[in-house]
């Protein structure tokens, strides 16, 4: 198992991460299925509805703990099921590692790795995961606070020791609001404001530092990448920070001028916690100005751009979890595409409604009405077929 | 579903830390089924707990006396006072056998979410001890978490000037070896890493 099954002589890393089997049970409409699944491309592809971005979901829970399209996770267990459940096989190197995630309706939820539960600590033994999923245009589209997040995320697939940068910051920012709060309700003095700012500042900087190089990393490949989609302008990822301070008696003296206004509105008004990942094409923010398609691109280029920095950094590509990428690129940037994905080796899931979509994956699987089945298409059974589905080459 | 008396004592076993429905019931009904010496002893072992044991009046650990051992122990060394957070922080330094200063024990961290402000913590207390001048140096080791270094910034600001103030290095654990660290700790490790000293 490697990258040279799918890379056509890309270089093979040295901790080879891979997918090799999924279970699902009472998922979605995924009553009971099991993949098998190889490095490269594969293609989940049938008609709407069927169940092809669920197994996505699934692979997404699994491995991060979150689910890539909702927040009330409950959702995702099966109307006639008091439990939806996931298990993936992941083999990193030779080593297979079991992870798990399970929820019921009463809301016990579980997310093991190797039965252990899933922390920091096996943060090492699941792979990182790049996503895109129409809904995530909001990534593009939407308010600062979902790139803030993504690139958090990011960092801490890029340097797992600093995942903690971004929590750290948080909690400072929640006590220091709790503590503005009190002081202006005349329940507390401020006598402590000081040394909050002072925590706050010394996580803030270590944050905004974690940004700017994540996106220092990202910035380059971000313009080749939008630029093989075929945008003509420059592509431009810029980290904003709200605090240009580098040092943390910078960013504290900042927070102690706006220790009045802070007071007076109850919570805090400067710090990274209000930084922006400004997306722009000629110069023009796509957030306001792009098109659809624009946006599209520019969040694609932006998961290239993710994959290729995580490939260099970490010698380990991420799992790609494509849904319905192909349906609004033209032949040549499918091509294109389809290139992207398979250099450097690993593993991509990629959903289109019809095969012919992408030319050459290393394995097709059909979903129908909540099955997987076997390929290649033309041998498919009938709706309902066997559960288990397994892979051509 | 039992006698009265029975529900009652299982239902305060269960309002301890760790002891679930189930447990506080085989509590209970072993000390149902013990003999009258070893149930009582447990009781009264409560009692005499809540009775006598308090709080030093210097440094705030847990004493059965005005002042707790460590503070009536003639050869500690009264210029050094090491502040940590809770009563049970003082043991671990203490099995170290390492430290031969005094303590103080602040009842907790900053932590205005949870209402924890400095009034509430033995904070004007260790700066009174402070200000008397036989102390030179304040070790803090206070937790390495957001509350307990916020705590300790702020006792570092009120002492700043008039005494030596430390912090306890963060880093890898002793005896473990370097790939079963996770890689928080590993990371604070290498950016606090100090330099070999040469041969001579």
């Amino acid at each position: 198992m490697s990258g040279s099954d799918a890379g056509g002589g890309a270089p093979t890393s040295t901790v080879d991460m891979c997918i090799a089997r999924v279970r699902v049970l009472g998922f979605r409409n995924l009553v009971a299925q099991e993949l098998e699944l190889r490095d490269g491309l594969t293609l989940l592809w049938g008609p709407n509805g069927a169940g092809k971005t669920n197994v996505l979901e699934a692979v997404c829970l699994a491995l991060s703990g979150h689910s890539c399209r909702t927040r009330n996770e409950r959702e995702t267990i099966a109307f006639d099921q008091t439990m939806a459940r996931v298990e993936v096989e992941v083999r990193r190197g030779a080593e297979p590692h079991q992870l798990l995630w399970s929820l019921n309706r009463a809301g016990e939820r579980r997310h093991l790795v190797d039965g252990k539960d899933a922390g920091t600590e096996q943060l090492g033994l699941r792979p990182a995961l790049a996503i895109f999923l129409p809904d995530r245009l909001a990534l593009v589209k939407g308010p600062p606070a979902g790139r803030r997040a993504h690139l958090d995320r990011f960092v801490a697939a890029l340097w797992p020791g600093r995942a903690e940068a971004r929590r750290r910051y948080g909690r400072a920012l929640a006590q220091r609001n709790a503590l503005l709060g009190r002081v202006r309700a005349g329940a507390a003095s401020g006598d402590s404001l000081d040394a909050w700012e002072e925590e706050l500042a010394s996580a803030g900087v270590e944050l905004a530092l974690c940004r700017r190089e994540a996106v220092a990393a990202l910035a380059p490949e971000f313009g080749s990448a939008a630029a093989e989609l075929g945008v003509a302008e420059d592509a431009e990822l810029r980290h904003e920070p709200r605090s240009d301070a580098s040092r943390p008696e910078q960013l504290a003296a900042e927070l102690r001028a706006c220790r009045e206004r802070d007071l007076a509105r109850g919570h805090t008004t400067h710090g990274p916690h209000l930084d922006e990942l400004a997306i722009s094409l000629g110069g023009r923010s796509v957030r306001r100005f792009g098109s659809q398609g624009e946006q599209r691109t520019a969040l694609l280029a932006l998961l290239f751009a993710e994959r290729r920095a995580l490939l260099e950094a970490r010698q380990t590509p991420p799992l790609l979890l494509l849904d319905d990428v192909m349906s609004e690129l033209d032949p040549d940037r499918r091509a294109l595409l389809a290139g992207r994905l398979a250099e450097g080796g690993g593993q991509a899931l990629l959903t289109a409604t019809e095969p012919e979509q992408l030319d050459c994956p290393s394995a097709a699987i059909a979903v129908r009405r909540g099955s997987v089945c076997w390929s290649p298409p033309a041998a498919l059974p009938s709706p309902g077929g066997p559960a288990r589905a397994s892979v051509a080459a | 579903m039992y006698p009265g008396p029975i529900e009652r004592l299982i239902s305060e076993l269960a309002r301890l830390p760790g002891i679930g429905q189930r447990t506080a019931q085989r509590l209970a009904f072993h000390i149902l089924r013990a003999d009258d010496a070893e149930a009582l002893g447990l009781a009264d072992a409560i009692q005499e707990v809540k009775e006598k044991v308090g709080l030093c009046e210097v440094c705030f650990n847990l004493a059965d006396e005005p002042r707790c051992r460590i503070c009536q122990d003639e050869r500690r060394d009264r210029s050094l006072i090491c502040v940590v957070e809770e009563p049970s922080d003082v043991i671990p330094i203490e099995r170290t056998g390492e430290y031969r200063g005094l303590y103080h024990v602040l009842g907790g961290a900053l932590s205005p979410i949870d209402g924890i402000d400095p009034d509430d913590l033995k904070i004007a207390e260790l700066v009174r001890r402070v200000s008397d001048g036989t102390v030179n140096e304040v070790v803090l080791a206070t937790n390495p978490t957001t509350t307990g270094e916020a705590t300790a910034l702020h006792i570092a600001e009120l002492l700043r000037d008039r005494v030596t103030i430390t912090r306890l290095a963060s880093g890898l654990p002793v005896g473990a070896d370097l790939e079963h660290a996770d890689e928080v700790t590993l990371g604070r490790a290498l950016s606090g890493r100090q330099s070999v000293p040469g041969p001579h």
